[in-house]
C-alpha cells in the first residue's frame, strides 16, 4: 500500500515535503495506526502522537486523505491510495505529524470548563435528576482531539478570537449542566462578534467528529439560550 | 472580560429577522405578479406608490440593507485584518448602504428617481 506522509523537521528542513512510503499490509494491519507504526520501523525519524490505540484519547488526530480522523480507528483498507497523511490543518507544526495544541487548549480553558457553584456544598454530592443528566449526553464525551476545530474555516481565519467548535461544545456542556450557577456569565462571555459568532454553521465540525458529536447543534443551543436569556 | 463594541447576538438576530421579512415580502410579490400582473407602467407606478406597498417596500429595503450590512461586516471581520483597511472597508460599506437606503426612500416617498 502506498502512502505519502508530510515531513518537516525544523532542525534540518527549510520547508515541509511529502515523503512516499510503500509497505505490504499484514493480516494484522486493521487500523491505520498499526501501519504507521510499522512505517516508523522503516523510518524511525517519522514522528507522531499516539496513546490509547482505541479512539478515546485523541492523540493521533491527523488529516487523512483530506479529512481529520483518528488514525487508530480508521480502517486502513478503506482508504484510497496513495494515503496522504498530513498534520491537523492550520495548527503550528512541531515536527512531522505532531502539532502544537497550545492555542486549542487556551480556547478550551477560556470558556471555564469546570462547574461554577458557590452555594454551600451538600453533605454528599450536588444532586441531578436523570432528565437533567441526559442534557449532558453528546457534550461530555468530547476527547479534545481537535479534529473539529482544525477543520473549521472560521477557526482558520480567526484562531485567536473564535473559540472553535470543541471549546463551544464544552461551553454548552456547562451551560446545560443543571448544577452550574454561572450561566449568565458564560453566555455573556460568548456574546461578542468573535467568541461564538464567527460560526457560520459550515458544519465541518459535526461531519468529522470521530466520536459522533455535534458541535454545530451545541452552538445552536447556545445561541438560543442567549436569545432566551436576553428577551 | 472583553470590550464589546461589536455585538454578536444582536447582529445574528437582525440577520435572521430581516431574512424572514424579506422572504415573506418576496413571496407576496411573486404571488401578486402571478395573480394580478401590472398592466403597463402607470398601473405599476400607482401600485408601488400606494401607501401599503410603499411602506412594506420601505421596510423590505431597510431589512435588505441591514441584512447586507451584517453579512458584509462578517466577511470583513473574517478576511480584512489590518485595522486601517478594515475601518476603511466598513466605513465605505456604511456609506454605500446608507446612500442606497436614502435613494430608495427618495424614490418611494419624494417621487423622484
Amino acid at each position: 500500500m502506498k502512502f505519502s506522509i508530510y515531513r518537516f523537521n525544523p532542525e534540518h528542513d527549510r520547508k515541509p515535503y511529502m515523503q512516499p512510503f510503500e509497505i505490504d499490509l499484514l493480516r494484522t494491519d486493521t487500523m491505520l495506526l498499526d501501519v504507521i507504526l510499522r512505517l516508523k520501523a522503516q523510518d524511525p525519524t517519522l514522528s507522531l502522537r499516539r496513546s490509547c490505540r482505541e479512539g478515546v484519547c485523541g492523540s493521533d488526530a491527523m488529516n487523512i486523505n483530506g479529512r481529520n480522523r483518528l488514525a487508530c480507528i480508521t480502517r486502513v483498507r478503506d482508504l484510497q491510495e496513495p494515503v496522504v497523511l498530513r498534520p491537523l490543518p492550520s495548527f503550528p507544526v512541531i515536527r512531522d505529524l505532531v502539532v502544537d495544541m497550545t492555542r486549542f487548549f487556551r480556547q478550551y480553558h477560556s470558556i471555564r470548563p469546570y462547574l461554577i457553584n458557590d452555594e454551600p456544598p451538600p453533605a454528599k454530592e450536588r444532586l441531578q435528576s436523570p432528565e437533567d443528566r441526559e442534557k449532558l449526553d453528546g457534550l461530555y464525551e468530547c476527547i479534545l482531539c481537535a479534529c473539529c476545530t482544525s477543520q473549521c474555516p472560521s477557526s482558520w481565519w480567526n484562531p485567536d478570537r473564535f473559540v472553535g467548535p470543541a471549546g463551544l461544545l464544552q461551553a454548552e456542556r456547562f451551560i446545560a449542566d443543571s448544577r452550574d450557577r454561572a450561566t449568565d456569565e458564560r453566555l455573556d462571555d460568548l456574546n461578542d462578534a468573535y467568541r461564538l459568532y464567527r460560526c457560520r454553521t459550515i458544519m465541518n465540525c459535526t461531519e468529522v467528529c470521530p466520536k459522533g458529536l455535534a458541535p454545530s447543534r451545541a452552538i445552536e443551543k447556545i445561541r438560543l439560550a442567549m436569545v432566551k436569556n436576553s428577551v | 472580560m472583553v470590550k464589546r463594541p461589536v455585538s454578536g447576538m444582536r447582529a445574528w438576530l437582525v440577520q435572521r429577522a430581516s431574512a424572514v421579512y424579506m422572504l415573506l415580502f418576496i413571496a407576496y410579490l411573486l404571488a401578486h405578479f402571478i395573480v394580478d400582473p401590472p398592466q403597463g407602467y402607470a398601473h405599476w407606478r400607482a401600485w408601488v406608490l400606494s401607501p401599503t406597498i410603499s411602506l412594506a417596500a420601505s421596510v423590505f429595503f431597510g431589512a435588505t440593507l441591514l441584512h447586507a450590512w451584517v453579512g458584509l461586516r462578517d466577511v470583513t471581520l473574517d478576511y480584512v485584518k489590518a485595522a486601517p483597511l478594515r475601518i476603511g472597508v466598513l466605513a465605505t460599506l456604511m456609506f454605500a448602504l446608507s446612500t442606497a437606503g436614502l435613494w430608495v426612500l427618495r424614490i418611494l416617498w419624494v417621487g423622484q428617481s
